[in-house]
């Protein structure tokens, strides 16, 4: 894992962005949200919860719940190195942590290179997506930390209750 | 040692202001736990227009008017007080449903909310509640006796159909009953709203220092080891010394955390001697256990309960000094506030020597209130009567004063105290006294718990709901669990219990020879279920510290918290009433099968208890009396304590063998030849091992049966095996003159001496001696 590095902006109304990998995908997340990268962590899993929960962490003395994004994409399970990312949850001032394959490093994004989701996006993906950036590389699919919550996820019953086969694979 | 001379003077500035500024602090948390009372009556009142017949908004309402007044009493706020009686008495008349709820009530009520409102704001700005001719409340106290007054007689608005149906007139006791209860339920909800006051803490400068320094320490440490490296020469010393800086740092926060239960104190004695003036009692308060430590956030928990457990000392308990000098008790009647630690919790107890609580009122009121029938007073216990003293609007006071006399108080006590896991008591004694108790846990944030592991991952047991463990080695463990169709169950001491394994439940690997490994029984009871529940392996016992977890994960149910375990890992907190009921085991008293096999009352107990057996071996395998392995029963009831003696302590007389023991000579009896055998094993282990300690022997103390009367006697055994419930086997059965008892599936010999004894309760033996 590379450590993220911010690259100059060139233009007034760039905003860094943190670019996340997820699989073979590419994900952003404004810099400003987020609350602290930490490097590899392992969750302690939490029996009968939710498939997209990889567990819980030790976080600054709190017990910090942590989502798998692969398991939100309904990715298999990946035993190799993760990053968690910390936000907080705005609704019930509680912190939540996002696993993610990697950081790939900071970027500065124009604002005028986002647009809103598409509209034949599935159901899942327009819950869990927030437009994407238009890169000269490639998209880059936008994540809002408040669509990520725990208890949006639970509202939403779209990612399943209980952890089915996913949770168990090794 | 790395002091920080700047701030250490710094802070010395700060000390803990003198009893007279008591008031002040007094006045200041009056405002602002008034403000709380008055938002939440506002939103009560807007909510009771729609809902008029929400009992519990009105005892809502009622409380905050009553706060207000009770407090003003000794803070001498005239103006306020005079404003709030108005305003309560209506209230009281509101709540005791003589008068129905109309649109020029309630807006009576905002008059009388917005004026209490002005008058606070007054006294926050200038200290005084305004003596000028324009502050005047003449106008609204006249509205509000009017609205008392007029509404009583109209009683027959669009809402008081709805009353009519509760009106304690017209139900019956039973319906009383069950009346009675979503008015307590309303204090709790009371409760739950006001503990989010007083986030503040007052901390001796001295632990503020001592803190600071560590602090200091801390970083100093960290710069050096920053600094270090892991091979260098001083690294383990410096690891060493981190290691102990921050488990100093962390006692002293907990330290600090725990506050004397003094300083709920302090601000009684003031406030008991302008009750006292104002009810005309002569009260002394006293104080004892002042430096007992309590969890701060418990502290604040137990300050409105014990304010008002207080209150009623004085104005209830204590009698006025003519009634007192007739009952030949002191002038001066005495509160005293005692603290102290017990087996895990604080006891706070409020005793005075007042008049104590007579029943018969009590019981009297209760009937005249509908809350029972004459049939159940008669057939209430004392304490059972003492009991509904915690009833929401019950009161014996006969007449209402400025103080307190309306009734709430205790059903508030009692639900603050319960909402941190305490509980209270009342104790009473016509004539010399009350003693009102509340048992407040330590902490909240810390609880005992076991960690057991299973299906690989570690869980935290709470230790309160632990009842006792049971090791199933590799050989036994097929045998142990037995199957009711899909029931496990495990036979424990003759008793079912049924077995939860938890990696089962908990949808965890079990590893692929789990049948064949041993495991462990911990058998737990919670909230009426007792079950047993299955673990692979069983870690230290911990103190730990309880984390909350996030909705998502408390929503799954079988969770109460997490914790951090001492290597640094995550543990999940078990909730154990949610596991059992998770796992469909029902709490006892509609499970049938665990009933017929648990005592169901003392009496069951009794007779367990004198078919218990203690199961010892006797000296050697071709003993006389013993079975071919020596083991030997003798009945629990005659045996009064088991000793460890010293072979050295054992003296001869005339060739038998004589113990010192409490002042009496006690015979021993060796019939297995123990004492020979330790004698032979002692003198050739000395030669190889001389500085090891005598051996000893193991001693029955038994009563023995004789002809006139028994006499106490000490059994020499080899040692003691177990000591378990038998089954006495019939003379028949037996077919020897031998008494035989049937222990854990072995017919084992019961001591000849006392097989008579078999059966009988200790209190008749005891009986014989006599």
């Amino acid at each position: 894992m590379r450590s993220p590095e911010v690259k100059e902006a060139d233009a007034g109304d760039a905003v860094p962005v943190c670019s996340l990998r997820v699989g073979t995908a590419l994900f952003g997340i404004e810099t400003r949200q987020i609350r602290e990268v930490l490097g590899t962590a392992e969750p302690q899993r939490v029996p009968l919860a939710p498939e997209y929960i990889a567990g819980v962490l030790s976080y600054r003395g709190e017990v910090l719940t942590t989502v798998s994004f692969r398991a939100l994409l309904g990715l298999e399970k990946w035993d190799g190195a993760n990053c968690v990312l910390v936000f907080d949850d705005a609704e019930n001032e509680e912190r939540f942590g996002l696993m993610v394959d990697g950081v790939v490093g900071v970027i500065a994004v124009q604002q005028d290179a986002l647009e809103a989701n598409p509209s034949g996006l599935d159901a899942r993906s327009q819950e869990l997506f927030d437009g994407a950036y238009k890169l000269p590389a490639g998209l880059m699919v936008r994540l809002d930390p408040q669509r990520l919550r725990p208890s949006r996820l639970a509202e939403s019953g779209l990612f399943g209750s209980e952890s089915g086969s996913h949770g168990r694979l090794k | 040692m790395w002091a920080l001379p700047a701030f250490a003077v710094g802070l010395k500035v700060v000390r803990h202001r003198p009893d007279k500024g008591d008031v002040e602090d007094l006045t200041k948390e009056f405002l602002a736990e008034s403000q709380e009372g008055l938002e939440r009556m506002e939103l009560c009142l807007t909510q009771l227009e729609k809902k008029p017949d929400d009992d519990e908004l009105v005892a809502e309402i009622f409380r905050a008017v009553h706060t207000i007044k009770g407090t003003t009493g000794f803070l001498g706020f005239g103006r306020l007080e005079k404003l709030a009686h108005a305003g309560e008495s209506l209230l009281g008349a509101l709540r005791n449903r003589n008068l129905a709820v109309s649109t020029g009530l309630i807006s009576g009520l905002l008059e009388l909310l917005d004026g209490l409102r002005n008058i606070l704001r007054t006294i926050e700005a200038t200290g005084t509640e305004g003596e000028r001719t324009a502050d005047n409340d003449d106008a609204l106290i006249a509205r509000l006796a009017e609205l008392k007054a007029g509404e009583s007689v109209t009683n027959d608005g669009p809402t008081s159909q709805n009353r009519e149906v509760g009106s304690p007139v017209q139900s019956s006791g039973q319906d009383a009953g069950q009346q009675a209860l979503p008015a307590v339920a309303s204090g709790v909800a009371v409760a739950a709203g006001s503990s989010m006051q007083d986030k503040t803490l007052r901390i001796d400068v001295e632990v503020l220092n001592r803190m600071m320094n560590l602090v200091g320490d801390l970083v100093l440490t960290r710069n050096q080891i920053l600094r270090s490296t892991p091979g260098a020469k001083n690294f383990s010393e410096l690891a060493r010394r981190l290691d102990s800086v921050t488990a100093e740092l962390r006692e002293s926060v907990m330290l600090a955390r725990m506050q004397p239960v003094g300083h709920l104190f302090r601000k009684y004695p003031r406030m008991v001697r302008d009750l006292a003036k104002t009810c005309g009692r002569l009260v002394r308060i006293e104080f004892e256990g002042q430096e007992t430590g309590l969890d701060k956030s418990l502290l604040e928990a137990v300050r409105d309960p014990l304010t008002h457990a207080v209150r009623n000392a004085v104005d209830h308990g204590i009698e006025p000094a003519h009634e007192r000098v007739m009952a030949g008790k002191p002038l001066e009647g005495v509160v005293r506030l005692r603290a102290f630690h017990h087996s895990g919790y604080v006891v706070i107890e409020v005793i005075d020597d007042g008049a104590g609580i007579s029943t018969e009122r009590l019981l009297l009121k209760a009937i005249e209130r509908g809350l029972v029938t004459p049939e159940q007073a008669e057939a209430m216990t004392q304490r059972e009567a003492l009991q509904l003293v915690f009833v929401a609007g019950f009161s014996t006071a006969q007449e209402v004063t400025s103080i307190s006399g309306r009734g709430v108080g205790l059903d508030v006590v009692r639900s603050n105290v319960e909402k941190v896991g305490g509980s209270v008591e009342l104790e009473s004694q016509l004539g010399s006294g009350t003693t009102l108790r509340m048992r407040v846990p330590l902490t909240l944030a810390i609880i005992p718990a076991l960690v057991v592991r299973s299906g690989g991952e570690s869980f935290a047991l709470p230790q309160n709901s632990l009842v006792e463990l049971v090791y199933v080695p590799r050989h036994e463990a097929e045998q142990a669990v037995e199957r009711m169709g899909t029931t496990e169950l495990y036979r424990l001491r003759e008793s079912l219990l049924p077995l939860v394994w938890l990696d089962q439940l908990l949808g965890l690997e079990r590893s692929a020879n789990a049948e064949r490994n041993d495991f462990y029984i911990a058998v737990v009871e919670s909230e009426g279920r007792r079950f047993g529940l299955v673990v692979d392996d069983l870690k230290a016992p911990e103190e730990i510290v309880v984390k909350p977890l996030s909705t998502v994960l408390r929503e799954i149910g079988v969770f109460s918290g997490a914790t951090v375990l001492g290597n640094g890992t995550l543990a999940l907190i078990l909730d154990v009433a949610a596991t059992g009921a998770r796992a469909g085991v029902r709490p006892l008293a509609e499970d049938e099968i665990v009933m017929n096999v648990k005592p169901a009352d003392d009496e069951t107990a009794q007779i367990e208890l004198e078919n218990s057996m203690v199961i010892y071996e006797t000296g050697e395998h071709r003993s006389s009396q013993g079975g071919d392995d020596g083991r030997m029963a003798m009945p629990l009831s005659a045996v009064e304590r088991i000793e460890s003696v010293p072979l050295s302590k054992i003296e001869y007389a005339g060739g038998r063998p004589v113990l010192q023991y409490r002042g009496e000579l006690l015979p021993l009896e060796d019939d297995g030849n123990v004492l020979r055998a330790l004698a032979e094993d002692e003198a050739t282990a000395s030669a190889s091992d001389a500085q090891k300690n005598g051996a000893t022997a193991t001693v029955l103390i038994c009563l023995r049966p004789e002809a006139n009367g028994a006499r106490r006697v000490g059994m020499v055994v080899r040692r003691v095996l177990d000591v378990s419930a038998g089954r006495l086997l019939d003379a028949d059965a037996a077919a020897s003159e031998e008494q035989l008892v049937m222990v854990k599936d072995r017919v084992t010999t019961v001591h000849r001496e006392f097989a008579q004894q078999a059966g009988k309760p200790r209190t008749a033996i005891l009986k014989e001696v006599a």
